[in-house]
Parts: structure tokens; sequence; C-alpha cells
């Protein structure tokens, strides 16, 4: 009785502090005024990264700590020195204006779970990771499993089988013969420590779904690199430029309509604005760090005379490539910008959006084919598809069948996809 | 005339050598060494499951963790200023020169590196043809063993201490009247003759030498002899009825010779209008290989010949016979026959020798006189400059050099310590008697090695200059490439040292954009322009044509000036009575003398005759070879008077009886990777007369060693065997005019199919359905398309002993077939019916094939011993390149297990190497032998240290195809990027496809035009039309494979 007694008070003591009203919302608005100029959610920033501090330390050293480190530590509370230490010896201001409610919001705050961000996920490393995947080998592990236990059954049932002739052969039943064998091969079997019997099968077991899982999630996954978003040389933000500004894509990308590649802008085309714009109003008098990394690169020299302003020390920069076809797919901007009339972005994803780029799709042979077999080719009006044009309506005037009307006839209109005109076939794209 | 012909690819095929047959069995030479495996000790095939298991863990582990692996991360660096006329992506083209061949050639440059090299098609003069040395010159540019900076004493040095010191010993040497001589392989370049002569104005006792490796100087001679003309006359092929040739291999490595295959090839369309081609050789040239009627001849008796062949004409004619003791002829009135037809196409034949004695060469041009050729298939007044070597000015220099007359010795590309049979002495002289030497080469050779100074030079695709390579043809040479070393061009090097450089480096082109982009321009574009004097636009119009065709001078017939009489009667005299074998030192294709022996395509590429590659050797008649007791790959010594070499020897067929020949350009002694101690060097063997170096060698001893060594050449050809079927059709041009099916009626098989005709096969299917159709009659079998599409596809190089085990990787190969001509005592129709007479009763079927009949007695002809082996000098030959046939039911496709191989809705025979596991599944079942498989990486590996093995040699990499890796298969692809290309130009441009627009690399660089590539549901294309040919067969039809490829039936003039 007083056990229970003492436990149920310290339950309630320990919880006392949760059940007080937290408003994350609140904690929040105080952790962007107070917190965020040294520390980030998920990332370590000049401290340290603050997502599920509580996990860590206690709310009552928590308090302590943020109203006053420096007190804190001459407290001589051990806890508190280290912490300071291992921040390599960075000092946090003092926050006494902070009540401690105000305090236990903003933990609340670090309570709360990511947000998840529209669109694929966004890291700095190639991702290798899918849900669709995970259920599609949960399923063929089980398929493996019950053919396993099959066959077994099968072997097995052969197996007495073949005993029962023998014995037979033999001149006694099969049960004799089994018992002899036994008594003679007990030995052998007798199980020496049943943990390891068990822990041997459970290991197994574990293997025979996890070895095909591994393997086909690894080689489903080597080089594609979906949500890769590294960190550039210059900070180029196409949200600015492509959705703020809404500077047509070709204005840079200019080969993209008429070579393999849409190729990076060479910095000249840069200095076509950037002569004149070096800032935003943020930057005041000064030149953006960004603008000046070009005109480093340039040894840009804005006294020169025109056709000498670009000085001999020129840097090379080096982009970081994001789009990495393997060398033995053929890819050609031209043919699908300017023959198939695709935009930018049903590749590239909402471009005009990212503040960085990320690789949108995941440019597998599966999403290339999906739109191979979905896009229309545009036969009525390039000279080219004349002959192909002609011989589909040809067809589909003599024709009467509705299996083929069904294929080539939608909405009123002669739908061709790449797939229907040999856009499949392997020497299209590799050679 | 088939029916009276067996083919066979040499002589191990033709008498069916049991290991030939063993391994012509097999399409991989070696199996899998599975019998090694199994045979070791520690092996047991008990403990397959645990080899298993541990296999299977690793491979799991390794994906398991190759998954882990972040990926490399990789860099995109676009330009910082982009030049306005580069767009990544984008191949450019240039006109410019070939600085080997002087041809004039287009280059298609991508991101600013020449990545292949054509003939420019719109230049009347050439036609746009380009030999194999033209189309892989360019991967000497990427040589990564070329000299990269100015060499003093052996040691890198800087250009202006290179050049202080030449310009302070020029002026030395100038000042004490001392001789320099400038030594050049023959410039027909104006502007450089020019800078020349600038060189002399700074310094007058400066010569300027010509020399050939390869001499002209016997046609230069004879004609300066016959007309007191010292030029090398225009041929035209195109206008002769009649064309005899005594030893001049004018289809193969003769003067332009590209250019007289397009005119050649030109009359070769059977009809009335065909012309006739008889040839008088000694060995088997590519030449003589493509003769209709082809004599045999040794070359001392040459002259006589000549002299014979005159007086036959003379008497019919009515003119006066030289004045000679003895008649001459060959086997089968050679002569007398040639006479008559010669003289039945009076004024429109030709008569050509390939001999270098002047004496010869006036007999040659006496009977084109008789002949009144001189108005009609001869322009003296148009000369050809690509030669102007003198061997008497050049032999009386390498004594002056050697008694210690000259000072000073500025070579500019020639090689002489290697190519002149007296090089050890000049190598000597360069050491010791002068004061200062220089070359230019532009990578280390034997006569650079013996320099005190290297000043390199830059490749012809880092240059400016300007040409003449015939009197009324000007062409350009431009950069197509910044220079990749610190090089630079011979011509200012001589400005700089003539001290004439400073006025023409004012950088004229001032207007540099808004940019701000930095021309730097080239003192000698500038030199160029001045000695041209043409305004800005008009030389920007040349530069963009790459040629300027002058009026054409009009022929006239010139006057004869020579003692016929005397120089006959001396010739008479001078005939060689020595014993022995005589050898002939022929040039190997392509490699232009050693020029290129450093050029690991050249290396590689089948000698289109003896189909040797990598290697030189002796050929020796079969006549001769049995009387030695000397067997293919036999190790033999040669001995020539004090000179003795060790070469191999092979028995070729068509090699006259008692001659031998040789290939020059190897045994390279100071030389890149690739050519360094390969072979032995002929030149050697040359005999420099006092009038002309002769490269016939008479009673020369040739015997097997005493160890009985052997050498195992790397030789393609029985490479891909095809078993004696009915591969190759031929005919008579007397047969085709009664039947335009002649030699092509073949009982067609019932043809019936397994599969359903395809929809895109039909006609009137709205897809392409690519075809080609090769014209026998007209492939010389010169090979420029195996060299084009080795560049074009990335094919790699894999080496003498890769090509020893049948791995070289040629998407295109010549096969090249003999027949037997003429064999005297063989009554076929007896023989026929002897062989039948044979077959047991019971023998099912009961009658032979005719052909297996042929073959048996062919077999019987070939071991006959009391036939002396002379029939095998008297072979014809018929080339017929072998592709990917692109089969409408294509074998290989129903055999891969993983559908790495599939067939397009164009027609197209798709290799998917992405998806290749390497079962080879698909060469075994190929009735054409076309695929070949990747044994290895031949990238990046040190075992292959060819141009995939370095970064610069990279550089030459077409960025449109893959780089197969290792354990794939791969064939022709009809060149399906340049398809794709082209489809995706006429959708962009909103128009349909036209015939002509897809040409592949093959059918580009194909000088005779034999190949003709298109749509064959184009009712109107060219290839539609050849198709519907009745010469056109499909090799193997009856297997009805339905073959993409059709072949036109060889027809000779006979």
């Amino acid at each position: 009785m007083l056990k229970t007694l003492s436990l149920i008070f310290i339950l309630s003591f320990s919880f006392t502090p949760v059940i007080a009203q937290e408003n994350a919302e609140n904690g929040k608005a105080l952790f962007e005024t107070n917190c965020v100029s040294c520390h980030k959610l998920d990332k370590p920033s000049i401290g340290p990264k603050l997502r599920k501090i509580r996990s860590k330390y206690e709310d009552e050293w928590l308090l302590k700590w943020i109203k006053n480190n420096v007190e804190f530590r001459k407290s001589g509370d051990e806890r508190a020195i280290t912490t300071y230490e291992e921040n390599n010896q960075a000092a946090m201001n003092i926050f006494a204006n902070l009540t401690d409610a105000d305090v236990l919001d903003i933990l609340a705050y670090t309570d709360t779970e990511p947000e998840v961000a529209e669109g694929p996920a966004v890291s700095s490393e190639p991702t290798f990771f899918n849900n669709y995947t995970k259920y599609l080998l949960m399923i063929v592990a089980l398929v493996l499993l019950i053919t396993f236990l099959i066959l077994f059954r099968i072997f097995k049932e052969l197996r007495t089988l073949r005993r029962k002739q023998e014995a037979e052969a033999n001149g006694v039943t099969y049960e004799q013969a089994a018992q002899s064998w036994w008594s003679k091969n007990k030995e052998k079997f007798i199980i020496v420590n049943p943990t390891i019997t068990v822990l041997a099968g459970v290991t197994g077991f574990a293997a025979l779904i996890f070895v095909p899982w591994f393997f086909w999630f690894g080689i489903n996954k080597v080089g594609v690199q979906q949500g890769y978003a590294p960190e550039q040389p210059i900070a180029y933000s196409h949200k600015l430029h492509a959705g703020e500004l809404g500077i047509d894509c070709q204005y840079c990308h200019s080969t993209a309509s008429y070579s393999k590649s849409a190729s990076i802008p060479s910095l000249n085309t840069c200095m076509n604005c950037h002569k004149g714009v070096q800032g935003t109003e943020a930057d005041g008098d000064n030149i953006n760090p960004e603008i000046a990394k070009i005109y480093a690169a340039l040894d840009y020299n804005p006294e020169g005379k025109p056709g000498e302003q670009y000085g001999p020390n020129r840097k090379a920069v080096k982009w970081v490539r994001i789009h990495n076809l393997p060398d033995l797919a053929y890819f050609n901007h031209s043919q699908h910008v300017k023959v198939g009339g695709l935009q930018c972005q049903e590749c590239h994803g909402p471009i005009q959006d990212m503040e960085k780029v990320y690789q949108f799709s995941s440019l597998q042979m599966g999403w290339c084919i999906d739109c191979h077999r979905s896009k229309k080719i545009d036969v009525e009006n390039n000279n080219y598809y004349e002959k192909l044009h002609a011989s589909v309506k040809k067809k589909l005037n003599s024709v009467d069948s509705a299996e083929y009307k069904k294929q080539y006839f939608k909405d009123g209109k002669i739908v061709i996809t790449p797939s229907m005109n040999g856009g499949l076939e392997c020497a299209k794209c590799h050679y | 005339m088939t029916e009276n012909k067996k083919y066979w690819k040499g002589e191990e095929d033709l008498v069916r050598d049991p290991s030939f047959i063993h391994s012509a069995k097999n399409e991989f030479s070696e199996g899998l060494p599975l019998e090694e495996v199994l045979s070791e000790d520690d092996f047991e095939l008990s403990s397959n499951r645990r080899d298993f298991l541990k296999m299977f863990g690793f491979s799991v582990t390794a994906v398991a963790l190759a998954a882990c692996n972040k990926a490399p991360v990789r860099k995109a660096i676009p330009y910082l200023v982009k030049p306005n006329d580069v767009t990544p992506g984008v191949p450019n083209y240039y006109s410019s020169t070939c600085g080997y061949t002087g041809m004039p050639i287009e280059v298609k440059v991508r991101e600013g590196r020449p990545i292949k090299v054509d003939g420019n098609g719109r230049c009347a003069t050439f036609g746009g043809a380009l030999s194999v040395a033209g189309q892989a010159g360019i991967f000497d540019l990427y040589d990564n063993e070329r000299i990269k900076k100015p060499l003093r004493k052996g040691v890198d040095s800087d250009w202006a201490t290179v050049d202080k010191e030449i310009t302070t010993l020029l002026t030395k040497i100038s000042a004490a009247n001392g001789r320099i001589a400038l030594v050049s392989n023959s410039i027909h370049s104006p502007s450089t003759l020019a800078v020349i002569e600038d060189l002399k104005t700074k310094y007058p006792t400066v010569e300027h030498i010509n020399y050939d490796p390869i001499s002209y100087h016997g046609l230069i001679e004879g004609n300066n002899l016959s007309f007191g003309k010292s030029v090398i006359p225009s041929y035209h092929f195109d206008k002769a009825k009649v064309i005899v040739s005594f030893g001049a291999d004018f289809l193969g490595d003769w003067l332009t010779a590209e250019k007289f295959t397009k005119d050649y090839t030109s009359k070769r369309m059977p009809g009335d209008d065909m012309s006739q081609h008889i040839h008088f050789e000694s060995n088997m040239s590519l030449t003589g290989s493509n003769a209709d009627i082809r004599y045999p001849m040794q070359n001392k008796n040459q002259g006589m010949l000549l002299i014979s062949l005159y007086n036959e004409i003379a008497k019919v004619t009515g003119s006066k016979q030289m004045a000679v003791a003895g008649q001459a002829d060959v086997a089968g009135q050679g002569v007398s026959k040639t006479a008559k037809a010669l003289i039945a196409a009076k004024g429109n034949s030709l008569v050509v020798c390939g001999s270098n004695n002047p004496q010869y060469q006036v007999i040659v041009n006496a009977i084109n006189m008789a002949l009144g050729n001189y108005a009609s298939t001869i322009n003296i007044n148009n000369p050809v400059n690509l030669y102007t070597g003198n061997d008497e000015t050049f032999n009386s220099f390498v004594t002056d050099l050697t008694a210690g007359k000259i000072d000073g010795v500025l070579f500019y590309g020639a090689n002489p310590v290697y190519s002149h049979p007296n090089g050890a002495q000049i190598k000597k002289a360069l050491k010791s008697n002068v004061k200062l030497s220089v070359s230019s080469s532009i990578s280390l050779d034997e006569t650079s090695n013996s320099c005190q100074f290297v000043t390199p030079d830059h490749h012809y695709l880092e240059s400016w200059c300007d040409y003449q390579p015939v009197g009324s043809t000007f062409t350009l040479g431009q950069p197509t490439i910044s220079p990749v070393f610190d090089t630079r061009q011979m011509q200012e090097s001589l400005l700089t040292w003539a001290g004439a450089i400073d006025a023409y480096s004012e950088n004229t082109m001032k207007d540099n954009g808004i940019y701000g982009q930095e021309h730097s321009v080239s003192p000698f574009y500038n030199y160029i322009k001045s000695k041209w004097s043409v305004t800005d636009k008009e030389f920007n119009t040349y530069l963009h044509d790459g040629f300027v065709i002058k009026d054409t001078p009009t022929i006239s017939v010139p006057g004869m000036i020579a003692n016929t009489d005397e120089i006959a009667s001396e010739i008479e005299k001078s005939k060689s009575a020595a014993d022995g074998i005589e050898i002939t030192l022929i040039e190997k294709t392509g490699m232009l003398g050693g020029v290129l022996s450093n050029n690991p395509l050249v290396q590689e590429l089948p000698d289109p005759i003896s189909k040797v590659t990598w290697h030189n050797y002796i050929a020796l008649s079969k006549m001769n070879a049995v009387r030695l007791g000397i067997n293919d790959n036999d190790v033999v010594n040669i001995t020539v008077g004090e000179t003795k070499m060790v070469l191999p020897a092979i028995v070729q067929p068509g090699q006259a009886n008692g001659t031998a020949s040789i290939h020059l350009g190897f045994g390279r002694t100071v030389a890149g990777k690739v050519a360094k101690g390969r072979g032995e060097n002929a030149y050697a063997l040359i005999q420099a007369g006092a009038k002309f170096n002769s490269y016939v060698v008479n009673g020369a001893k040739v015997e097997k060693t005493s160890t009985g060594e052997t050498y195992e050449l790397a030789r393609t050809q029985t490479h891909h065997h095809i078993e004696g079927r009915d591969i190759v059709r031929e005919t008579t041009l007397e047969d085709y005019k009664k039947d335009n099916r002649a030699g092509n009626r073949y009982e067609k098989p019932e043809l019936v199919s397994l599969w359903y005709d395809h929809d895109y096969r039909k006609a009137g299917a709205p897809n392409h359905l690519w075809g080609m159709a090769i014209d026998m009659n007209k492939c010389t079998g010169c090979a420029a398309c195996i060299v084009s599409c080795s560049i074009e596809n990335n094919v790699p190089v894999v080496g003498e002993v890769e090509v020893r085990r049948r791995r070289e990787m040629h998407w295109l190969r010549i096969d090249r077939y003999f027949t037997f001509n003429n064999v005297k005592d063989v009554n076929y129709k007896e023989e026929l019916d002897a062989v039948s007479k044979m077959v047991p009763e019971n023998f099912e079927p009961k009658k032979l094939t005719r052909e297996k009949a042929l073959e048996a007695i062919d077999r019987k002809l070939a071991k006959d011993e009391n036939a002396g082996y002379e029939h095998f000098e008297n072979v014809s030959v018929v080339h017929q390149p072998m592709m990917c046939q692109h089969c409408g039911s294509a074998p290989c496709e129903t055999v891969c297990p993983v559908l790495a191989t599939t067939h397009s809705t164009e027609g197209l025979n798709q290799m998917t190497y992405n998806r290749c596991i390497g079962t080879k599944y698909c060469g075994n079942n190929c009735p054409y032998k076309v695929r070949r498989f990747n044994w290895f990486r031949y990238n990046d590996n040190s075992a292959f240290d060819f141009h995939f093995s370095n970064d610069l040699g990279k550089m030459v990499i077409n960025p449109d195809v893959t780089v197969r890796t290792r354990g794939v298969m791969e064939k022709c692809s009809f060149c399906v990027q340049r398809i794709q290309s082209a489809k995706l130009t006429a959708k962009r441009e909103n128009r349909s496809l036209e015939d002509g627009d897809v040409k592949t690399a093959c059918q580009k660089a194909c000088p005779a035009d034999a190949i003709v590539f298109g749509d064959l549901h184009d009712k109107e294309s060219e290839v539609t039309k050849l198709f519907h040919n009745e010469r056109g067969f499909a090799v193997l039809e009856e297997l009805n494979v339905k073959p993409s490829v059709r072949y036109m039936t060889k027809v000779r003039n006979i």
C-alpha cells in the first residue's frame, strides 16, 4: 500500500510541469526572436540543434541553463560545465527576461515533429529509401518463405517415401527401420543448448527475410540521387531569378532548344544583368557577396575599357552537378524541349520555387518510360511526322476496328505517344 | 564464272588444315579455362555448395555496400566567357587540309577538340576522298608521347633560350660562309616556301632540300628526261578506258591514291563504259588485287617488259621500234595481249609505272606518247606537288654531310636517320660533324634524338598553313584546337630565326567583341594573309571552303626530247643477273613509310592483302617457300650484300615466283611505345644509287634460322571464317552484258519463315527501314572505312597479343578471298566427273554439290607437288566488307537470355550494352560472325596502354557513343547516333528526312563510293534502287534471316 501511494506521489510530482499549459505556438514565436540566431531545430548552428532537447536534459536543468547559464556553471553543476566544454566554450546569452512559462513554451516547440515538406525529401546527400519498395520487399520475402516451406514439406514427404521403399526392400517396416536408425543416431541430435538453437533459428529466419530485402533494396537504389541538393559555389537562387523575377529559363540555359545539353550558362551571361545589378536593397551600397563571386571569377574590372573588362586572372566556377545521367543513356534536351514541347518543370520540378536546386525526378529508366507512354507527339504540326500522321489517319478511316480506334483516337483527336512510334526501343537512348 | 571458282581466305583454309578447322569451328578461339580450374589440386566438386554460399554472401554484401556508398560528387564547369560559335553538345565543322596526305578535309570539333576527320567533298579536285592515314592521323594529335616543350641537348628548355642559341649559331655559320641545309619532307605550301626564302635572305648559305622517305624521284626525273619538265603529271583514271600499271599501287599508296580510287571506281560500273585494268607486279598489292587481269612479274624484267610493250605498240602504229636484242614477255603472252588492249583504246588509255628508275619512266612516257594519252588521260601542265624529293640531291647531301662539308642542318619533319639507307652515317655526322643541328619533329624520332635542338612543331590540326597539292588547287589549313603542348609551328620558328617574326606579330583581330575574348593571332596566319594579298572577306571565304581552284591548265602534248633508243639499250645492259630472291620494299597501308608508325589504329589495321597486323614480315611466293622449306611464321634470315635482317615469313598467294616483299615503316628505334622495336627497318635494304634509290633489291638470300625459331604474326585473315559457303559472287563483263543476272543466278531456296513478317517491314509502312548496299565492283578493300568506323564508334585497340587470340574489336572488317586463276592443266569438267565417280553408291545425297567437288579439286591443286606450286602466284582477289547485317529475323536476338539485343521498328538490330551480361550466345549464333566480345576493359588499363588509357588520348572519344566496358558484346550499329541526330535535326527543322541526311561513318569515308546507306521505305532513295539492282544479292540469303545489307556482284572486265 505504501509502495502504491509513494508511486502515485512520485508520478504526480514528476508530471506536474507537463500538466501546466504549454503553448508550442508561443514557443515558436519566442524561439524565432530569441534563439534562432544561434540555434536551429534540426541542424547544429553556432549552438547545438534543439529538436527533442528534452530527451537529453530534464526541464529543471534546462530552465536553469537557459535563464542564466553563467550562474549555473558557477554553481558548480557538473553537467553544465561539460555542456559548455562540449560546445567549444561558446558562451550562451543570459535570458533573465524569460519566465519559466516562456521557457517551457519554447521547449514545447522543440518537442514538435518536423513539418513534412511537400515534394520529395530534400537532402544534401543521395537518399535511397522509400515505402513502396519496403512493402514490395516484404511481400517478396513472404512469398519466398511460403515457397520454402512448401518445398521443405515436399522434400520431407519424398524422403519418407524413399525410406519406406528402402525399408521394405530390407524386409522390415518403415517404423522399425526408423526406430533402429534413431537409436543409432540419437546422440547426434541431442540439443546441447536450447538457447543457441533458438537464437540460430531466429537469426536464420531474419536472414531469410532481410538478405533478399537488402539485395533488392541495394540494387534498386544504386546511383539514384533523387532529392540531391548539394551546396553550390555560388548560392544562386532559382526562386529569385526564375520565380520572382520571372526570367525565362532559356535566357540562361540558352542551348536547351538546340543542343543535347541545356548547359550551365557561362558567366558572361550573368554579367548581362549583373554589370548593373550589384545586390538587393538589403545589401545597401555593398556588392552582394554572391555577385562578388562572379566578379572575382571573371576578374572583372568595371573601370576597364569595353572589351577589356575581364582580366587575365579568371577562375573557373566549379558547380556541383546534380543531374547525373549514366553514360550509357543518351538524352537530348532539344528533342524534348523543342520537338516535344515540354516545360522544364515537367522533369526538373518547381524550379521557380527552389532556393537551392535539388533533383526532383528519380531519372530512373522507369520514370523515362512512363512519360514515353503517356505524352503525345505533335504529329499534326511537325512535317517530319507527315507520313506517320497520314498513315494513321488513313487507317482510322478505312479500318473499322474499335481496338485500333481506341488506341489512336482520343477526345476526337489522333493520339500517338512516343511508345507507339518506337519510343521504347533500346537504341533510341542506348548506343 | 563463279561456277568454276572456289574461294579461299588463306592456304590453311584451302588445304583444310586440321588445326584451322578446329579453330574455325568455334566463334571464340579459346573456351573458358574450365579444365584448368577443375584440375587444380585444392578444387573439389563436393565443395560447390559452400562456394555458392560464399559467392552469394559476397555479392549480397557487395551490393549492400555499394548501395550505402555516397555517389561521387561530379563537377560541371561552364565557360567563363563562352565563344560565340561554340555550343556545348553541338559539333562544329571546319574546313582544313590534312597535313599528312595534303587532302582537303572537314574536321568535326566538339567543345573545342577535333574528334573526327573526313574528306571535304566540296573540293572537286579530290572529290572528298581521304585515306587511312588521313583518317587515323587525328590520333597523333592526342599522343601523350609528343614532345611537350623545346629540347636543348635532350633536356627540356624554353623557346627564348633555344631561339637565341640557334640564331647565334646560324649567324656565325653563315658569316663564316658555312653551308646550312634545311632538310624537309616535300613542301607544297607556297607560304612555307616563302618563309624558307626569307630564311635564305637572312642566311645566304641556307639550301633547302626536299626529302621523301618513299621517293618519287624516278617519276619526276623520268619526265625531266622525256620532256624537260621535272614534275609529276596529273593522271585521270576516270578518263581511261584501259589502265595498265607496272607495279604502281595507285589504289593503295601511290601518289594521291585516294583520289585515284575515286576516279578509277567511277569507271567501274558494268556496262559499255567500264574500264579495263591490267596489272603487272611482283608483290600482291591492293591495286593488283582489284585488277581485271593481273600478270605476276619479276621487277628485274620490268624494263624489258616495258620496252617489249612499246615495241608491240610501235609495230601496230608503224612507228620506230626501240633497238634491243631480246623480247620479253610474261606467262600468258601478257605483253602482247596488253598491247592489243591498249591499241584498241588508243587515246583513252593510261600506262603508269611504280618504279623509281627514271629510265623505266621514260619508256612509260614513250608508250603513253605513242598511245596519244597526253591529250586525254595525263595532264603534264597541272603537276602534282605532293612529292618533290630528289634522290641525287639528297644522296649528295649525305655525302657532303659525312665529309664534314656541312656546318648546320635544320630538319623540318624529315626523319632520314630512320628512313634513309645511310641513316647510320647521317646520325654519326650529326653527332660529330656539324656545328648546329635542329629538328622540328612532333614526337621524338631517330633524327631528332641525334640533334642538338628539338623545336617541336604543331600537329597540323593546331597549325595555320596553305598548300598547293596540285598546280591548279590551293587549300588552306586552319587550327581546330589550341596547341596542346608548348610547341610552335616550324614556319614561326623559321620566321623567328630569320628575324622576320616581328613584322607579322601584330594582333590583326582587334575586334575583340563585347565579351573581351582574347584572340591570339598566329604570326603565320598574318604571313599567309600577306602573301595571298586578298581582302579579309575573300580570305575568310577561302578559309570557310578550305580550298580555291584556279583555272586548270589545259592539256597539251609535250615534245619527247629523250633518246629512247639509248635508254632502252642501257636498260637492256643493266638488267640484274643476280641470283637469289628479288625483294620489293612496299608501303604498309596508312603508315606513310613510318610517319604514322606510332599510331595504334594504323598498327592494328589488317593489311588489305596479307591481313597481318602489328608487325612486318617477308612475303614469299609459295614456290619459293616450299623450296626453302619455309612455312608461315617461320623466322628467316635475310641477307643482301652486307645487310642482314631477321623477320618472320608468310606465304603470300599472288607473290610472283622468285620474289618477296617487305613492308617499310617498322623497326623504329626511337619512337613512342606503340612503334618502338616493332618489326625490322627495311629501309636499310634500299640501294642508294648515284642516280636513284632502288626499292627493288636483287640477289637476296633467304633462309630459315638454324634454331627453327617462329614468330606468331597477329593475322586476321582466317578469323571469322564462313565455312566455304557461297559468300561472294562474281562474273565477267561479257556474261553480264548478255545477262544482267550473270553470276547471280542461284537457285533460290524456298524461303519459309518461322516468324510473321513485322508490319514495319512491309512496304508503305510510315517508319524508316534502314538498309545498306555495298558495291563489290567498286570496293577496292582500301580499309579507310575500318578506320573511320573505329574512330566514330570508339572501337578500342586491343594490341598484338589479343589479335593473335582472334579478339580484334573492329566492327567492320574486309574479307579478302583468293581464287586460282586459269590453272593451266586443270580441266574442271573432267575433274568434276572424276570426283563424282568417287562418291560411293549408297552416299546420300547421291550427288556431291558442285561446290564441294570444286573444293576437292582445289584442295588437290593446293597439295599437288608435281605442279611445283607455281600456280600460287596467279590468283585473283575479291574484297568484301562485312559488318552486322541487321537481319530482319536476326538469329542473335532469339538466343539472348536477357534481351540485350533486340530489333527496332526501323530495322536496326540494337545492342544494349547495359543489359548485356556477356553470355556470348549471340556471337555464337551469328552466321556472319560480326559480333565482337569485350574481353577486357580497354580503357584505363595499363595492359592496353593505347590512346584510351590516358587523359589526352581520350579526348578523341566520340561523346555521343558509349565507351563499352568488359564483358559485353558489341557490333556495328549502322551508326545509330548519326541516324538519331539526323532525325532530330529534321524534326527541329520541321521537315521530313531526306535521302542522304544520314551517312554512316564507313560510307562517308569510302573513297570509292561503294557503300550506300538509306531508308528502304523511301522509294526514291539510292539504296532502294540498289536493292532492286539485278546484281544485288544478300550473303547467305538461304538462311532467310533477311539481312538489311545487300552486295552487288563483282564484274570483271576480262
